[in-house]
């Protein structure tokens, strides 16, 4: 970074940052490998869903679940891709030595976000279309799907980078981020439920409020414990 | 002709197995007969009888200090990972491992103790062993955590490495775990006294079960610092012996 024209802190670290998601984007957009897997999983998962009910209806209790568990499961496959790709391809050591781990973090952070709301916008609509939901607030329901994508997204951040330098990942992924995930899982279906049935957002304020506080702070603690996997 | 001597422990504090076994030896001592008194008066002294609970109110004794014990562990090693990450010494990382090995068995205690309890009292003819009860879905997910953090510690041979990726596991899991204890009563009902307008524990609890009861918390939270100090020690000398076979050895 010390050949770059001088910029004040704030500045140069938004500018890292940006720099470490267009990366990442770019990257992304040349192979569309994350954005791939996770749509198709979603579709495949949604057809087995759908194959499995036959004419039969779901509860709109069990819509929401089913809903939920099917991005949880979908970003368990996308979303631990972030750090390991890096250490696949070998350009952990350059981005260490070009990019404030601060940067990183935020940047991939930032990519993340990104690719779990296309991912459960996407999810979201097919659900509706293909298991025939009735939605009363789309507000409401798209509130709580990006409150949550924020949620999921800050918490398998940190998690990603922590199974990337672990030698069996994949499967680990599952196993950590799940426990961890819980709380998101049960507010966000209690608030899909409402958004379902009669779409009043005061009757789940408390829901909202989790997933809000929530999102806040794993991205904090995350922030906080990044360094001291970053720099392993 | 071989000669057993005990290695040398580092950093723990050489002096700790001479200068500290008198006051600890002291203090287990006091353990064991603090607990012998309390195991005794849970079976022992006479409590009012009530329909359904009868002799099962018994249990209270254990079944309530397994929880406070779990997150007496919990608080434990979630200060060990901290200290750990701030300082690299390796002691703060076995510390940590080694209350959430506690714990978990503290946990998976408190766990079946409630689910027999329950079974026989509050879903006395259902059947029912499990009725997603807030409290029972919090340690589940509690001892879920831990499950993955020994997973994860598997998965590194690199001690050190094993250590710190552990120790940001550990902290950051304990940062999401208070949202529980607001979410989950919203969506579950509970019979546990105080929650969902039920009466609170002081209100329907006999002075005599008190009696007992207190120093139970006491006992139980002694008992685990009593597995945990001798589990720690463990650990390091087993440590130190590895290490000195790997000096012994050379290397292929």
């Amino acid at each position: 970074m010390s050949d770059r024209p001088k910029q004040s802190g704030l500045s140069a670290w938004v500018s890292g940052t940006w720099a470490v998601f267009e990366k990442d984007l770019r990257l992304e957009l040349r192979s569309r490998y994350a954005l791939n897997t996770l749509l198709l999983f979603v579709a495949s998962s949604l057809l087995l869903v759908r194959v499995g009910l036959g004419m039969d209806v779901l509860e709109p209790a069990a819509e929401a679940i089913v809903l939920w568990l099917l991005i949880l499961f979908a970003a368990a496959t996308g979303l631990s891709r972030a750090f390991v790709a890096e250490e696949e391809r070998g350009t952990r050591l350059l981005l260490q030595l070009h990019a404030r781990p601060s940067c990183v973090y935020a940047g991939k952070l930032l990519f993340n976000v990104a690719l779990t709301l296309v991912l459960n916008l996407a999810a979201t609509l097919a659900f509706s279309i293909v298991v025939d939901v009735s939605v009363a607030s789309w507000g409401l329901l798209m509130l709580v799907v990006v409150l949550g994508a924020l949620g999921l997204a800050g918490a398998t951040t940190l998690l990603s980078a922590l199974i990337a330098r672990s030698s069996n990942g994949g499967a680990l992924f599952a196993i950590l981020a799940f426990p961890v995930l819980v709380p998101l899982l049960v507010s966000a279906v209690n608030a899909t439920l409402e958004s379902f049935g009669s779409g009043n957002p005061t009757a789940v304020e408390a829901e909202l409020r989790t997933l809000f506080a929530y999102a806040g702070t794993v991205i904090t603690a995350s922030t906080l414990l990044f360094d001291y996997v970053w720099n392993d | 002709m071989t000669s057993w001597h005990v290695p040398r422990v580092c950093c723990a504090g050489d002096n700790e197995f001479e200068s500290m076994s008198k006051v600890k030896l002291t203090i287990k001592a006091t353990i064991a007969v603090w607990m012998t008194a309390v195991v005794l008066g849970a079976f022992l002294l006479a409590i009012p009888k009530m329909p359904i609970l009868e002799h099962t109110a018994r249990n209270l004794y254990f079944h309530v200090p397994m929880w406070f014990t779990l997150m007496a562990a919990l608080l434990v090693s979630a200060y060990q990972s901290g200290k750990y990450l701030r300082t690299g010494n390796i002691v703060h990382d076995i510390r940590a491992e080694q209350a959430a090995w506690v714990g978990v068995a503290f946990g998976v205690l408190g766990l079946v103790t409630g689910m027999l309890w329950a079974r026989f009292t509050w879903y006395t003819g259902t059947g029912k062993w499990w009725n997603n009860d807030p409290k029972q879905l919090m340690a589940a997910v509690q001892l879920l955590i831990y499950g993955a953090y020994f997973v994860l510690r598997s998965g590194f041979d690199d001690e050190r490495r094993r250590a710190r990726l552990s120790g940001v596991y550990n902290l950051f899991a304990a940062a999401t775990v208070p949202f529980l204890l607001y979410i989950l009563p919203r969506q579950f009902t509970s019979l546990h006294p105080g929650a969902d307008g039920n009466p609170a524990f002081d209100e329907i609890t006999d002075p005599v079960m008190r009696l007992v009861l207190y120093p139970a918390f006491i006992g139980f939270i002694a008992l685990f610092w009593w597995i945990y100090d001798q589990r720690v020690r463990l650990a390091l000398v087993e440590r130190a012996l590895d290490e000195q076979a790997d000096y012994a050895q050379p290397t292929a």
